[in-house]
């Protein structure tokens, strides 16, 4: 009987992996109680706790760095034959880390934005609960768990975008009176919460299918497991159902990244508080999406390598209609917040194509580098961006970009490192993270020997070039030209002015550091190329390609600025494109050389501005086939069905157990004498029953 | 026999104590006012055997699974998995009689017969002779029969106990008629050897030994409430104080099913299989007739004593299909410990009640999760977990019931239609439980006064609502307790040397 000890038992370094998880959701549960004892407590809590998790996390980095994996295990549902396990393999001990990291200095942030809030003690719950089911799916070592995080992440976010649930007007986002196809386009906090909410789940019951389909064949959810024994893609593969499933498990992935067709929450999302989208956008959420793409791709590519290619197709498409989709509505938004919604979702498409094209390349290795690496970079340029943008709303008092203007000289550290993290976004060559990693993902997709690359690598240039002009579009409205009319009035109350140091130091560090990663940053990336291509080929058997035939990889052994790997198409298409979109919106907006007017001017220029500026009638069309439609549905089934139909039936089945309960009732006299006779009667029958 | 084996370990201590508290009672000057202090030296007394039964069970000194040995007791994991049941439920029972028994005459007496009655529940569980289980079950038995009468100018509290005693008596008359049938045919009153004999019996006396087990499923079945000997059990567990209502419902019960896996699941599989059927018989009927005889009472102990009816019929499953199914025992234990729990707990919130607002009835539920919020959510995760809604940990030891139920195999034609039994009898339940629920959520009452609620009686509802929920995300370490607490019957021959199998 030492089992008991046995499905308890943790093995070094796997309790930290636990720990990652485990120690944001017991902080959120303990924030209530700790909320008595006081507001600072409660918040110095809940940040120590956002530390704790990413100190936990840093602990297992060694063992990442190193190529090792810590899988600890303990029986969970056996019935089933479930286990419940953490896997701390490269992947997603730095997804840890990034996660864990990015949150604390929101966490610090949010101490400074949410100052004098009624409700932080919700909001601190939902903080710690969002981490902590976002380091769930991260350190997970099957389906079934990741899930478990997937809807906690979820819930979580329906909580903290209608976390204004008041519904204030000055909460609100989209332009008031703003219709298209008659549907209104601005939105309420608790509408958006729903919103997010209903349509990720939408993504997620397709998941959840992927999922069963799978474990119906595979009889686990592991992924240790599941690539151990790969009979079970043979089989599905001879009933066509692989693919399928692996389409449908990408499909929860396209819900929560905000990916074409269910993108359009993501701007509505914007209602929460500036930290809340800050964390949606750079650590958790939408990331969770990419993240799942990372770990399953490769499971997939390593199971069926000849029959997967069109899973990986769906993937960069979807992601190349995205990046392109979202990155010409960000150039015509008037909201900060909104502008930048847009192209992280434009982003996160353009990380999906490079996942999708590493399956579709001889050299799995290079795309799924590149697209993590520009995750990371991601997270890092745009929750500096997003705390940046939230310093300014917090000091102007307006989410519109035409309120502002003119801060430079007002604001001067949050125009410092807005602008740092803002060349980051745009990739400004050789000098930021968000070049390099950009660059990857277009190298990547020109070395893959895809059929379409050239449609690929087009359409990432173009994104490139919008990504250029809509950052200085955004850095130009909110900093230079003269102070707007909504400015100056603001002025008469009381001035714009910096933000305090717990606000700037946390935009700060990510602005230096996306700077910093960006002056080493093909070093970096090869590092990180050197690492993946370690763990792909230990743990799936994907190997990069060996062009000498000798084992030696092609890219191995690249020193400090040596620039020999870099791809001269790529690295001038990517300049180019920079130039030329840092030039117009530099000019129209930072110079204010000419008047961004002349679009409305021409008749077919202010046909695609509205085009645009209507979200490509998306949302529209949503709205009539998702919500009008089934309202319209649900009158007819309640009117011919409900009332009809189930009311009638209801009365008499309720009548029928109630008078079989009235008559056990009148059985029970409460006279001795009747239970004696019963009891008596009772042994008569069970002799009865046993000689029968 | 070993000196240091578990169940004398056990009868030691907890009877020392128990017999101690009455003795320091009439040393001291003012007597029958010290609750607390009794209250706390029982609650450590039964820490205290709860952590050498865990110590043993962890550092492997119990013998797995189930024995039948040559003496009155065996020190095995079966009766250590009844033992650490039925001790949650009488430290459950004794820690809230903190704030129950405050103001109350006669403590002493109270938390020694507790305690003595402990004593003979667990003694029940690792009895090997039929005389020891007949002296440990009128052990468990006598002091409950004070206890149910312990507001004694209750007149319904007299009634009950009354009723009680009555059918007590009679099921322990019966009892002894049974034992005296099986040393009659066998000549030997150790369970073990009695059923090696029964294997090769005469022909003649088959008869006899049928009326015997006939005998035994009524006298253990009146302890369990099993239709139809559960006539007397709303009455008693209504009357009787709450706190009681919870030891009886919660433990004495369980350690009726104890009692009938020794004895009667091994005679049925000595002696006939297909006898297993009138056990499922017995289950559909207990189950349901639970089930619909609550949904219209107006008292809240009264539905609880109903809904234990029908939670023995859930565990009957697991007896019926014993002999077929080696997972269906586990399934049974599993289902009584957690049984124990969600019981105790529903019966301690109760009692909070019924200590603060002075009353049973329904009625002066409505509008409780504002007056009494914490109160509240412990009854609804304990009617939510007796109803078996996932996750909590009922729904798992259900799941594990009723599957068994259908996986067992073509030979038992009528075990889906005892998961099917389960499953309709799970939704009529919700039936009554969430009516509780919508009383205490959703409705107003005319008195919105917020109620303090008893600290010691909130305690005990915390640890309870801890056990329900984390024992419903990760039920694995309870379930593999019980599995490898139960006999597993196809391997017969282990457990009882000179059998041949069948």
């Amino acid at each position: 009987m030492t089992d008991i000890q046995g499905i308890i038992g943790f093995e070094g370094m796997g309790i930290n992996a636990w720990m990652v998880w485990i120690l944001p959701f017991i902080g959120a549960s303990l924030i209530p109680a700790i909320a008595k004892a006081g507001n600072r407590a409660r918040d110095y809590i809940a940040v120590g706790f956002a530390l704790s998790s990413a100190v936990a996390a840093a602990t297992l980095l060694p063992l990442g760095i190193g190529g090792e994996q810590v899988h600890s295990q303990v029986s969970w549902i056996p019935i089933l034959k479930l286990q419940a396990g953490t896997l701390a393999d490269p992947l997603s001990i730095v997804m840890a880390n990034i996660v864990a990291w990015i949150s604390f200095l929101i966490f610090i942030y949010s101490v400074g934005y949410m100052h004098g809030d009624k409700n932080l003690t919700r909001y601190w719950f939902f903080m710690l609960f969002f981490i902590g089911s976002m380091q769930l799916i991260v350190l997970s070592d099957n389906l079934l768990m990741l899930f478990f995080g997937w809807e906690g992440v979820g819930l979580a976010s329906f909580a903290l975008i209608g976390f204004w649930y008041h519904d204030k007007k000055k909460d609100f986002v989209g332009t008031p009176g703003h219709y298209a196809g008659g549907i209104q386009m601005w939105a309420s906090p608790s509408h958006a919460g729903l919103k997010a909410f209903l349509m990720t789940k939408a993504g997620d019951i397709m998941m959840l299918s992927g999922m069963l389909l799978i474990f119906t064949y595979a009889g686990t959810f592991g992924f240790t497991e599941l690539l151990q024994d790969q009979s079970w893609a043979l089989e599905m593969a001879k009933s066509n159902l692989l693919v399928p499933a692996a389409v449908l498990i990408f499909g929860g992935a396209i819900g929560k990244s905000a990916q074409f067709p269910l993108n359009e929450w993501l701007l509505e999302a914007m209602t929460g508080p500036t930290p809340v989208s800050a964390l949606i956008h750079a650590a958790t959420m939408v990331k969770a999406g990419v993240f799942l793409v990372a770990r399953i791709g490769p499971l997939f590519f390593a199971v069926a390598a000849l029959n997967s290619s069109q899973f990986f197709e769906v993937v960069a498409w979807v992601g190349a209609i995205t990046a392109f989709l979202l990155a010409t509505q960000a150039m015509v938004n008037p909201e900060i917040k909104k502008v930048l919604a847009y192209s992280t979702g434009s982003q996160i498409g353009l990380m999906m194509m490079g996942l999708g094209i590493a399956g579709l390349s001889t050299s799995f290795v290079d795309g799924f580098t590149a697209g993590f690496f520009h995750l990371m970079s991601h997270a890092m340029f745009k929750a500096s961006l997003f705390m940046g943008a939230g310093a300014v709303l917090h000091a102007v008092g307006s989410r519109f970009m035409t309120d502002m203007g003119g801060l430079r000289s007002k604001m001067k550290k949050t125009f410092i490192f807005m602008m740092m993290s803002g060349l980051s976004l745009a990739a400004a060559p050789f000098i930021t993270s968000g070049f390099w990693s950009k660059d990857a993902i277009l190298a990547s997709v020109l070395e893959s020997g895809y059929h379409y690359s050239w449609v690929l690598f087009g359409i990432a240039v173009t994104v490139s070039f919008m990504t250029a002009f809509y950052t200085f579009r955004m850095l130009g409205m909110t900093f230079f030209g003269n102070k707007s009319k909504f400015v100056q009035e603001t002025e008469h109350h009381h001035p714009v002015h910096e933000v305090g140091s717990v606000m700037w130091i946390p935009f700060a560090i990510l602005a230096i550091a996306s700077i910093a990663v960006g002056l080493i940053g093909f070093a970096f990336e090869h590092q990180l190329h050197e690492m993946f291509s370690a763990y792909l080929a230990n743990t799936f058997n994907i190997h990069a390609p060996v062009p000498g035939g000798e084992g030696i990889e092609a890219k191995s052994g690249a020193e400090f600025l040596d620039l020999q790997g870099l791809n001269p198409i790529a690295v001038s298409a990517s300049v180019g494109a920079f130039a030329l979109g840092a030039i117009i919106g530099g000019v129209v907006y930072m110079g204010r050389v000419i008047n961004p007017e002349i679009v409305s001017r021409n008749i077919i220029s202010r046909a695609v501005w509205k085009f645009f500026f209507n979200r490509w009638y998306l949302n529209t069309a949503l709205y009539w086939v998702a919500v009008i439609g089934p309202l319209a549905l649900y009158r007819i089934v309640w009117r011919y069905f409900e009332s009809t139909i189930i009311d009638g039936i209801n009365p008499g089945l309720q009548g029928t157990m109630t008078y079989f309960s009235k008559v056990i009732k009148a059985g029970q006299t409460g006279i001795a004498q009747t239970y004696l006779y019963v009891f008596a009667a009772g042994i008569l029958i069970i002799v009865m029953l046993l000689f029968l | 026999m070993d000196f240091l084996s578990t169940p004398l370990l056990v009868t030691v201590i907890l009877g020392s104590v128990g017999l101690a508290i009455p003795i320091i009672d009439s040393l001291k000057k003012e007597r029958g006012s010290n609750n607390k202090l009794y209250c706390g030296i029982s609650v450590g007394a039964i820490l205290l055997i709860i952590g050498i039964i865990i110590f043993r069970i962890i550092s492997g000194e119990q013998i797995p699974t189930i024995e039948f040995g040559k003496g009155m007791l065996a020190d095995d994991m079966f009766g250590s998995f009844f033992a650490i049941s039925l001790l949650i439920v009488s430290i459950m029972v004794t820690a809230s009689s903190w704030n129950f028994m405050k103001n109350k005459s006669n403590p002493a007496a109270y938390y020694s017969l507790i305690l003595i009655s402990s004593i003979g529940m667990i003694l029940i569980a690792y009895s090997t002779d039929l005389v020891m289980l007949f002296v440990s079950w009128e052990l468990m038995s006598i002091p409950t029969y004070a206890l149910a009468a312990f507001s004694k100018r209750d007149p319904i509290s007299n009634e009950a106990a009354i009723k009680y005693f009555l059918f007590g008596a009679l099921s322990s008359a019966i009892l002894v008629l049974a034992i005296g049938l099986v040393y009659g045919i066998t000549g030997t009153t150790n369970i073990g050897q009695a059923i090696i004999s029964m294997v090769n019996l005469q022909q003649d006396l088959v008869p006899i030994s049928l009326f015997a087990l006939a005998l035994f499923i009524a006298g253990f079945g009146f302890k369990m409430g099993l239709v139809p000997f559960h006539m007397w059990l709303p009455d008693a567990y209504e009357g009787a104080p709450t706190t009681i209502g919870a030891l009886l419902a919660a433990g004495t019960k369980k350690a009726g099913f104890a009692a009938a896996i020794r004895v009667i699941i091994l005679a049925i599989f000595v002696l006939h299989l297909e006898w297993s059927m009138t056990l499922a018989i017995i289950a559909i009927f207990t189950m349901t007739l639970g089930n619909l005889g609550a949904l219209i009472q107006k008292s809240v102990p009264r539905i609880l004593a109903y809904s234990s009816i029908a939670q023995a019929g859930y565990i009957m499953i697991g007896l019926a299909l014993a002999p077929y199914n080696d997972q269906a025992l586990a399934g049974s234990l599993f289902h009584i410990i957690n049984h124990a729990v969600m019981k105790a707990a529903a019966f301690i919130a109760v009692a909070a009640v019924a200590l603060t607002l002075t009353s049973y009835s329904i009625e002066k539920y409505r509008g409780l999760a504002k007056r009494m919020p914490l109160t509240a959510i412990a009854l609804s995760i304990s009617l939510l977990a007796l109803a078996g809604v996932p996750p909590l940990n009922g729904f798992w030891s259900k799941l594990v019931l009723f599957s068994v139920a259908i996986n067992t195999g073509p030979e038992v034609w009528w075990g889906p239609y005892l998961a099917i039994a389960g499953v309709l009898n799970s939704a009529l339940s919700l039936g009554y439980y969430a009516w509780i629920m919508r009383k205490m959520y959703m409705e107003d009452s005319p008195d919105t006064s917020k109620v303090k609620e008893p600290r010691a009686i909130v305690a005990v509802l915390i640890f309870a609502m801890i056990f329900m929920v984390g024992f419903g995300i990760w039920h694995a370490p309870i379930l593999q307790f019980a599995t490898n607490s139960v006999p597993n019957l196809s391997q017969l021959t282990a457990i009882l040397p000179s059998i041949p199998l069948k």
